[in-house]
């Protein structure tokens, strides 16, 4: 009640020597309506007031804030528009439609609960008015409202008494009030001629319990457009996202690759860019009666014209007139029949049309469909070659191809080329080199001890050693690494940790050249080298 | 209880011509029909062409001449308030007491259609077995009306028990019965023999009638003296200061009790039930509707029959008891009707007729359980043929063997047997039929039940008077 009594000294204020009367004669009912919808204590009342009560406030203030530009005074009272309306007529469906959140619309009786219906017609039936003279007993005078107790009671008459005529009009205009009220139910006829006539035998049928269509052709509107794709709510739209894998692709089916290729070629319309099961069948349905059409005329072109002229289709060498006229005259001429001037017109084909009448041959393509499909799209049917299958394995772009070499398939390598490659065998002439650099060597070594020989020093002698290992080392290593130049190249560690222990000095230009493979050698970062 | 029995014509007549019943066609709502698609309350003409022109002087006031108006409007609306509804029927009230009619015409549908729920909480139930269950249950625990119910047999003493439930829920503050019970047929108005005194038991002519409302009366006031006694706490006293109310609530009680089997909650169970506004639709043999109980809510409903066309104004009836002669309905209802077709007559002697081509004489049909009229057959209007020939077809004594043809001289001997045993039992009776309807034509204003005795006595003659014109016929039409 706070705030009510706020609203109402708000507007107190604000009303000033303007004349709000019909304003407070409008808002008086809705006091009153505040006052008993609190006593009563809905919720709904509640929100309703406040509602109401924001509404007045609103109302107010904006009444209070008119201002012209002429600055005139405050003009007698401009009736602002009630506000709305807690319901409209919608202009999208032309329905009555609530102004705050519309619901979704409310199905028909057919959809009801059980029960459903009985209460809402309970609920729909209209109040019996009229007034009545006498007043109850309760249970003291059992029958004394009864009309002919009140009649026996003033002298019976025939007619009825003009006391009680008052209490017919009521009681009649009752029944006069109940039944327009009752003529929205559904057995309410009052003429039954004239819905007779205006029934349709739809109705009729209906009415009777005749077998009927759902819906009266009359009054049934014709299917629209059906929904593309999108605007049906209930379809499944594609993700944004990419596949994350390839087994979510679609499966390919003879029929469906078919009907694609078909509908790129411009033979069949489809109605998406995928066929859907039905036009799959239907076309199917349709190939098949197509096929059969086309046989069945042949067969009855092969009827028609007869045998030879229908096979000279296939032989091109023959020229002669294959009309019946012609063979019956060719027959007549020299006695030769049908069969053998048949037989004879085919010493004149070659092998080929041969071929190509019998359709056996492999190697000549049948159906014009497959020829024009694609390659990709026969693989999709068929599949691509079945020992290097290339469309159904995933390939990685990224991978590094494993490239066995040239003969891969040879059962067992040359192994001493094997050995070589890989460095685990060296020729006689290399190992008598190797053995030779490090024939000095030992010598020297021999003056120290073997612990002394162990220890790593980084000594003269044991320089020139490291180095002539190390040279041997090189040697191989670089014999290997000539293989993978690339990763020698690309990973400059190697390079350095070989190319630094070897200067002892500034070396030569030959004995540079010499040391280097290639002049790839001297292509290194030179600001490294010192 | 109300029976309305038009004045002239049976209601119960297999032609019921409304035409000729109900010489004013009840509502001078022709206009309505115009009015209905603009929804304006039609103007109350005060001056209306009627449809006969039987009637010389238009009357300002809406009376039809069989008397009936409608009920007081406050009958519907105490139901009305209390949820229980009515769909295109209204009360009306005549002479002869309540009845139902339907307001507008209601097409033949292939299923029943609704006319009237009444909740359960209206009603006044009892279930017939121990433990009684009472619905709704407004005894309270430690009333010493329950032990007065208490100590009734549960087999035979069913109308007691509900009377005392009836004059208990009289006293119970806000029960619905104590604003119903204001439009139940007092004392005075109730036709049920209970009440009747010895004079018109005397007039009923039937001495085993007679005798048996002899003994339910007895039974009732004994019932009243062992449980009203002095002693008994006011609680009870003031319930029923007199027998003639105990009895009166006896009469009522047996005569609009309901008897179905109905299922409440998990228990189906049969009950004597109360219903307030169901009790006032009036019996007939070929009735309009029937009672069906909802379970989902509890309500009884009164629908009318699949297939069934009412016209407006029409009166919308149930049948009582199935199969029951006029004395049955008697005894318990205190009407009795001339077309009964379960009427029965006993008739001694070897006298039989051929049944098969009586029946086809009058073109009935169907099996002994339901005979009908067929009148697809029978192509001329016969006004002849009610419940009274159903009711010979079937208490006459017949013979019926295959394809045994009839032979004429023996059955023209039995009819004329038949009818000599027909004219002896009238002949037994005081008064002739002619005489009894002088006498309550004459008769100002007669005691219901009296009047309800004289009309079973000249029932019963008319009834033997019908079988005899009906065996004229029978022998006239005969074929050989």
């Amino acid at each position: 009640m706070a705030t009510l009594s706020a609203a109402w000294m708000y507007q107190d204020r604000g009303l000033g020597p303007v004349d709000y009367s019909d304003d407070f004669i409008t808002r008086k009912p809705n006091f009153n309506r505040f006052q008993t919808s609190f006593l009563g204590s809905f919720p709904t009342g509640i929100l309703q007031t406040r509602f109401r009560l924001n509404n007045l406030l609103r109302r107010t203030s904006s009444v209070r804030r008119i201002k012209c530009e002429k600055n005139d005074e405050l003009p007698e009272y401009v009736s602002v528009e009630r506000p709305p309306y807690y319901s409209y007529f919608d202009s999208a469906s032309g329905q009555l439609e609530p102004a705050s959140g519309a619901r979704a619309s409310i199905p028909g009786e057919e959809y009801w609960p059980e029960g459903t219906a009985s209460r809402v017609r309970a609920a729909r039936a209209p109040e019996p008015t009229g007034e009545s003279t006498g007043s109850p007993s309760y249970g003291k005078h059992p029958g004394s409202r009864r009309k002919k107790y009140k009649a026996s009671v003033r002298a019976r008459s025939s007619e009825v008494s003009v006391e009680s005529s008052a209490s017919l009009e009521p009681e009649v205009s009752e029944d006069a009030t109940e039944d327009p009220k009752e003529s929205s139910s559904e057995y309410v006829v009052y003429e039954t001629e004239s819905k007779a006539e205006g029934e349709t035998e739809y109705e009729l049928d209906k009415k009777l319990g005749r077998p009927h269509p759902f819906i009266d052709p009359k009054v049934r509107k014709p299917i629209e457009e059906p929904l593309s794709s999108e605007e049906l709510w209930w379809n499944w739209r594609k993700s944004d996202k990419e596949q994350w894998s390839r087994w979510q692709r679609r499966r390919p089916d003879v029929e469906t690759v078919f009907l694609k290729a078909m509908a790129e070629t411009g033979q069949i319309k489809l109605y998406g860019e995928h066929p859907t099961l039905t036009e799959t069948a239907l076309y199917r349905a349709r190939r098949h009666l197509f096929k059969e059409e086309r046989l069945k005329a042949e067969q009855e072109r092969l009827e028609r014209i007869g045998p030879i002229a229908y096979y000279s289709e296939w032989v091109k060498a023959w020229k002669r007139d294959t009309s019946r006229e012609a063979i019956q005259k060719h027959y007549e001429e020299t006695g030769e029949d049908e069969n053998t001037q048949l037989i004879e017109m085919f010493c004149h084909q070659t092998d080929r049309e041969y071929r190509i009448m019998m359709g056996n041959d492999i190697r000549i393509k049948r159906d014009p469909l497959a020829m024009r499909l694609q390659e990709d799209q026969i693989k999709q049917i068929w599949g691509g070659d079945p020992v290097y299958p290339t469309v159904n394995y995933i390939q990685d772009p990224d991978e590094v191809i494993d490239y066995r070499g040239p003969d891969f398939h040879e059962p067992t390598p040359n192994m001493l080329d094997y050995l070589k490659e890989h460095g685990k065998v060296i020729s006689r002439e290399e190992l008598e080199e190797i053995l030779a650099k490090e024939k000095t060597e030992e010598v020297e070594m021999t003056d120290m001890d073997e612990a002394m020989a162990q220890a790593v020093d980084i000594g003269e002698k044991d320089e020139e050693g490291e180095d002539s290992d190390l040279d041997a080392d090189a040697d191989d290593e670089e014999e290997k690494i000539t293989r993978n130049w690339s990763v020698l190249k690309s990973t400059p560690q190697l390079q350095k940790s070989k190319a630094k222990p070897k200067k002892d000095g500034p070396m030569s230009l030959e004995e540079a050249v010499d040391d280097s493979e290639n002049l790839t050698d001297f292509l290194l970062d030179f600001d490294e080298e010192d | 209880m109300a029976i309305s029995v038009p004045l002239h014509q049976p209601t119960y007549s297999f032609f019921s011509n409304p035409q000729e019943q109900w010489k004013w066609c009840a509502k001078p709502s022709y206009s309505f029909s115009n009015n209905s698609q603009n929804n304006i309350r039609p103007i109350k003409a005060s001056v209306e062409t009627p449809p006969f022109p039987l009637f010389q002087n238009p009357k300002l006031e809406e009376t039809p001449a069989d008397g009936l108006e409608p009920a007081d409007p406050d009958f519907y609306k105490i139901g009305y308030v209390r949820s229980m509804r009515a769909y295109g029927v209204e009360f009306k009230e005549g002479p002869d007491g309540f009845g139902v009619f339907a307001s507008k015409d209601i097409e033949p549908r292939r299923r029943a259609r609704l006319v009237m729920q009444i909740p359960l909480e209206l009603m006044l139930t009892i279930r017939q077995k121990l433990p009684w269950m009472f619905f709704p249950d407004i005894v309270p625990l430690g009333h010493p009306i329950f032990d007065i119910i208490n100590s009734t047999d549960p087999e035979t003493d069913w109308d007691l028990r509900l009377a005392c439930l009836l004059l208990y829920a009289f006293d119970q503050d806000d029960n619905f019965w104590q604003l119903y019970g204001d439009f139940l047929p007092n004392a005075d108005e109730c036709t049920s023999l209970l009440l009747a005194t010895e004079e018109d038991l005397m007039e009923l002519q039937d001495p085993n009638l007679a005798s048996t409302m002899r003994e339910q009366q007895k039974r009732a006031r004994e019932f009243w003296e062992k449980n009203w006694h002095s002693g008994v706490p006011l609680k009870i006293k003031r319930l029923a200061h007199d027998p003639e109310r105990f009895i009166w609530a006896v009469s009522i009680a047996q005569s609009r009790c309901i008897n179905m089997q109905v299922r409440i909650g998990a228990l189906v169970q049969d009950a004597n039930m109360l219903i307030p506004y169901a009790d006032m639709l009036n019996h007939s043999f070929q009735p309009n509707c029937f009672f069906h109980w909802r379970f989902k809510d509890r309500m009884l409903e009164v629908m009318v029959n699949a297939g069934q066309h009412v016209r407006r104004g029409e009166e919308m009836t149930v049948n009582y008891m199935h199969g029951q002669m006029n004395d049955m309905l008697m005894q318990r209802y205190g009407f009795s009707s001339p077309v009964n077709p379960w009427n029965v007559i006993q008739f001694s002697g070897d006298a039989r007729i051929h049944l098969d081509s009586f029946l086809s004489v009058f073109n009935i049909s169907g099996l002994p359980e339901e005979y009908y009229h067929n009148s697809k057959i029978s192509s001329d209007e016969e006004s002849f043929i009610d419940g009274a020939v159903i009711a010979a077809a079937r208490t006459l004594p017949t013979w019926s063997d295959g394809d045994v043809p009839l032979v004429p001289s023996i059955e023209r001997k039995a009819v004329k047997e038949l009818q000599e045993e027909c004219r002896q039992m009238l002949a037994e009776f005081p008064t002739t039929s002619k005489q009894d309807q002088k006498m309550l034509d004459s008769m100002k204003e007669p005691r219901r039940t009296l009047e309800a005795a004289i009309k079973y006595r000249l029932h019963r003659k008319l009834f033997i008077d019908k079988v005899t014109k009906a065996l004229d016929i029978y022998q006239d039409r005969i074929l050989f």
